[in-house]
């Protein structure tokens, strides 16, 4: 089973309802697993933000909502963290591919990786990098629970290699 | 053009059991605890350009519930982008309305760029198919339930009147006791 495959296993296995993104090269092929998931409602969203306000209304509405989004997406998404998920209260777990860390092959990356951990530490956010040699779908699914019952955002890092 | 509050109240005079309310920071979301609004509210005091689509959100979650949405010009002009995304995702249960006054009210009444939008035109070149404008009560309780029973997402534009002197009055409730409270059948 791919890792693609494994992560939309651990989604489903978590509950999650709603899958909202905004794709880059990475998170367009976890997209289209999402899309043949028959739990999942793939929402496609212009913007970073709206992706995550819109996960955050499956949440109030009684579903689970994840955001799937690049890094650099991550960064537009520092007001509404506050405003929204945080002030609220509202859980929200996020797959976000970490573009421009050591196993990116491409070099214009490599600023958004240079800032992401640093980034989300400053914005006091969880997270964890996927680790693709052990469970990918029990990652996601402990993911999802640390956002659910922390009522808040889990960012689950993941890279291009850890969806073959 | 009219002011706010009677064209709230207009609004929320015509909400039924079936409906959920999503409301932007401001005027909007001050306005409302004294209304005795009749359904699942849901008010943000913060993040301007949340309301349609945490609306969104709810609307895809619970399609057996009408989302009625509330956003500023302000906020909308932030981010106009959340019609493609409303009009690409199709719910038939959502109806945004867009409170048009061309100020920032909520941060102390600041102009907005002074371009002259036209946001029936901006919302269906994004795609949104069933748009009116409502410019008085009477046009808002005609095209309310038009936008309601339209099949797909709609968005009425409200030109309403800026009053800096409005006595709109203070934020009433806090961000946990809007989420606690918030519940949909």
């Amino acid at each position: 089973m791919s890792g693609a495959r494994r992560i939309v296993a651990g989604l489903e296995a978590a509950g999650v309802t709603l899958a909202a993104s905004v794709p880059d090269t990475w998170i367009g092929r976890l997209m289209e697993t999402v899309r043949g998931s028959t739990k999942i409602r793939a929402v496609d969203a212009a913007r970073e933000e709206e992706a995550v306000a819109i996960a955050c209304g499956a949440n109030l509405a009684g579903g689970r909502g994840a955001v799937l989004i690049q890094n650099a997406g991550l960064f537009n998404c520092g007001g509404v963290l506050a405003g929204l998920v945080e002030l609220y209260r509202i859980p929200c777990f996020f797959v976000v591919s970490y573009r421009g860390d050591r196993r990116d092959p491409v070099y214009y990356h490599a600023p958004k990786g240079r800032v992401t951990e640093p980034t989300l530490s400053a914005w006091r956010l969880p997270f964890a990098r996927a680790d693709r040699a052990a469970d990918l779908a029990a990652q996601v699914v402990r993911g999802v629970e640390s956002a659910v019952e922390s009522r808040g955002p889990f960012v689950l890092l993941i890279s291009g290699e850890d969806l073959e | 053009m009219t002011p706010r509050k009677p064209l709230l109240e207009a609004l929320v005079a015509m909400l039924t059991p079936a409906d959920v309310l999503v409301s932007c920071l401001g005027a909007n979301a001050r306005y409302l605890p004294h209304l005795a609004v009749p359904v699942p509210a849901f008010a943000l005091c913060d993040s301007m350009g949340a309301a349609i689509p945490l609306a969104l959100g709810i609307a895809l979650q619970r399609p057996d519930r009408h989302v009625v949405a509330l956003e500023g010009d302000g906020s909308l002009l932030m981010s106009p982008n959340v019609l493609a995304t409303v009009a690409a995702a199709r719910p038939g249960n959502l109806t945004a309305l867009l409170w048009v006054n061309g100020h920032y009210e909520s941060s102390g009444g600041q102009a907005l760029p002074s371009a002259p939008v036209d946001w029936v035109a901006l919302a269906k070149g994004l795609g949104i198919g069933h748009v009116e404008r409502v410019d008085d009560v009477a046009t808002l309780r005609a095209a309310f339930p038009r936008a309601r029973a339209a099949g797909e997402p709609a968005l009425l534009v409200v030109d309403v009147v800026f009053d800096p002197n409005e006595p709109i009055p203070p934020y009433s409730e806090r961000p946990d006791e809007i989420r606690a409270r918030f519940r949909i059948a």
